[in-house]
């Protein structure tokens, strides 16, 4: 227990020491902007990524050269390309790909939606598309739960104010959700319970779902908590002062954030719908589509990476406090991806680059390497909370 | 082993920590942890300017104002909250923008209403309001259900509450709290902070250390001071604040046209 409790400190100040890594690079494969990012949740190894040419690329996070040095080679791409033979293109998305997520419980399979109107679940092997769904509006976003066992549906928003829940196994559409006025920007499914859905949309809302129901939706987050005379009587039961396009659960599914076009960000229970009051401050967003945007996980306390404009701006979870800006990207952040494993990030936008943000290890002492790769970690504090300032060098 | 004169690295080390030690405790114009939110309100109470008013408007105070004294926005929300739970601190909504709210003293607002209410027909009914609503009343807003049975209000009365300034109509049968003659205050400040703005866009590269602004000359459409205004641009985030060396320097951020 006290290994682990260690260990918790010790990613603490892995977090907060986050930096642009010159070691490590990701292969440039897309040619327009990056607008989404997904890391595997089995290995960790594999990481996909769709841009705004259709391309969809899936690179090798893993370091096989001995080298410190390594760049993350994309092994295999799905887009134009001239060697590519015809029938091949004929699957690729006509428009921009909005998100690509792995399927939760292997890398054989992978699905990606895309402006052009339709939801694609690829085969990893052949990079064929096994089924495809098509819909009547731009996709912006879809999610599958990542805990699921005793459903297999993905759910999808589009600009249909009606959310549509498509079932893997069977491949047909088999409910749809009706609540929302307005396009749905994003869905996620809760981390904890399988049949737990949010999703957010351009009519200032956010509903909370469980699909088990026949019924509407359990509750809309209400940044008010219910008192109805704080704001104008237009913005009652809302989440947002203008269109919600974030969510995002935090690791445990205890909690949800959103962040809307009112340039705020803010954090709710997600059981009981409740506004935790939380302050952020300004959370600039410019977004017109889904903010793609994530949570640490395996650290504490928990920090929120939210995508500003070209840089990338941290905040403590449940501090509301600005920890620190990454900069770094030459355009506009669009989406970043946490790995829990070795609590890095990776970032990417419209200037076509993958950034990977790594914690700054302070190298160990040659001497005594034993003691020291234990020690190593704890030592490698750049954060001043955490700098030794009392004990004496000269011992 | 015993050293006759002291390593010249451990000199320069000592003295480095004990600078940057110092450096943290002088610079650091914000409060700790237990941070007295009463304190900083009245310093900022300080900062406004009465005499332009003619003594008629209690001091209006930011809650976003705040933010720029005290690191911690969720403790500052959280602490006016509670003064406003305790019926010390009353909380109004402006109108020109849903995120900025109003904060006065309760003690002040009940003496400037009543001091403008005085020889007025419509004294008794404000008093009977200010009366229901000073202790235990924290909402910004009213519905006629609310002012009918909760407050037993007549029609009437509301309709002298609304001519004597203390409501303002918000939506067919809702009012807002309001501070009476708060018009002429919420004119000025948007032009004020507008031209202050303006002063740090039109600064070479668009930004201005904060003791520069301070000392500059107000132009004839800054009627607050211009620490009230720097406080407010700061706290809404309409300018970005960088540390330096020098102090705090004020850049302007794109996207901001107020």
């Amino acid at each position: 227990k006290e290994q682990t409790r260690d260990n918790d400190v010790q990613q603490g100040t892995k977090v907060l020491s986050l930096e642009l890594n010159h070691n490590r690079d990701v292969d440039r494969i897309h040619g327009n902007g990056i607008n989404t990012l997904d890391i595997e949740v089995i290995d960790g190894r594999y990481m996909l990524s769709g841009g705004s040419d259709g391309v969809i690329v899936i690179y090798d996070l893993e370091n096989n050269s001995k080298k410190p040095q390594y760049t993350c080679k994309a092994i295999c791409t799905v887009g134009r390309s001239i060697l590519m033979c015809l029938h091949v293109i004929r699957h690729v998305h006509k428009f921009s790909v909005e998100t690509v997520q792995w399927y939760p419980h292997d890398t054989g399979m992978f699905v990606s939606s895309s402006f052009d109107k339709t939801l694609k679940v690829w085969d990893t092997e052949t990079l064929k598309p096994a089924e495809e769904f098509q819909f009547d509006g731009n996709v912006y976003c879809h999610h599958m739960c990542p805990i699921a066992r005793k459903h297999s549906l993905v759910a999808v928003g589009t600009k249909d104010p009606k959310v549509q829940l498509c079932d893997l196994k069977s491949g047909s559409r088999i409910h749809i959700l009706q609540g929302h006025r307005g396009e749905i920007l994003s869905v996620r499914w809760s981390p904890r319970y399988e049949h737990i859905l949010a999703t957010a949309s351009t009519d200032s809302r956010v509903r909370v779902w469980d699909v088990r129901r026949a019924s509407g939706s359990l509750f809309t987050l209400d940044q008010h908590n219910g008192d109805k005379s704080k704001a104008s009587s237009e913005a009652v039961n809302t989440a947002h002062n203008g269109r919600v396009n974030g969510l995002c659960f935090t690791a445990d599914g205890l909690h949800l954030l959103t962040t809307g076009t009112d340039d705020r960000m803010r954090l709710w229970n997600s059981a009981t719908g409740e506004n935790t009051l939380v302050n952020y401050g300004k959370v600039v967003n410019e977004s017109r589509k889904g903010l793609k945007f994530t949570v640490s996980r395996g650290c504490s306390p928990e920090f929120v990476f939210v995508p500003c404009g070209s840089s990338v701006a941290m905040y403590g979870l449940h501090s509301g406090q600005l920890i620190t800006m990454l900069r770094g990207h030459y355009n506009n952040v669009d989406c970043c991806e946490f790995h829990p494993d070795y609590q890095e990030l990776y970032s990417g936008g419209k200037d076509c680059n993958v950034l990977a943000w790594v914690p700054v290890l302070r190298q160990p002492d040659i001497e005594d390497d034993e003691t020291n790769s234990k020690r190593g970690g704890a030592q490698a504090a750049i954060n001043p909370a955490f700098e030794d300032a009392w004990s004496s060098d000269e011992d | 082993m015993n050293r006759k004169r002291a390593l010249i690295a451990d000199t320069f080390c000592l003295t480095k920590r004990r600078r940057c030690a110092a450096d943290s405790v002088t610079g650091d114009s914000q409060a700790d942890g237990a941070a007295d939110i009463r304190s900083s309100l009245k310093y900022l109470v300080t900062l406004f300017s009465r005499k332009l008013f003619n003594d008629s408007l209690p001091p209006v105070v930011l809650k976003h104002q705040l933010y720029s004294l005290h690191n911690d926005k969720t403790a500052v929300d959280k602490q006016v909250n509670e003064l406003r739970e305790n019926g010390e601190l009353l909380m109004f909504q402006l109108g020109f923008d849903s995120e900025a709210f109003a904060l006065v003293f309760a003690e002040d607002y009940r003496a400037k209403v009543l001091q403008g209410e005085a020889g007025r027909g419509t004294l008794g009914t404000v008093e009977k309001f200010l009366a229901k609503l000073i202790p235990s009343c924290s909402d910004l807003s009213f519905n006629k259900e609310k002012m009918l049975k909760e407050f037993l209000f007549t029609d009437s009365e509301i309709t002298q509450l609304v001519k004597s300034g203390v409501l303002t109509v918000r939506d067919a049968g809702s009012w807002w709290l309001s501070i009476p003659n708060s018009g002429k205050f919420i004119k000025y400040f948007i032009k004020g902070r507008k031209a202050v703005l303006g002063m740090v866009k039109k600064s070479k590269y668009g930004e201005i250390l904060k003791t520069e602004l301070e000392g500059r000359r107000t132009t004839s459409q800054v009627k607050f001071q211009m620490k009230y205004h720097i406080h407010d641009i700061i706290g809404a985030e309409l300018v970005e604040c960088i540390q330096t060396t020098s102090g705090t320097l004020l850049r302007h951020v794109d996207g901001n046209v107020n």
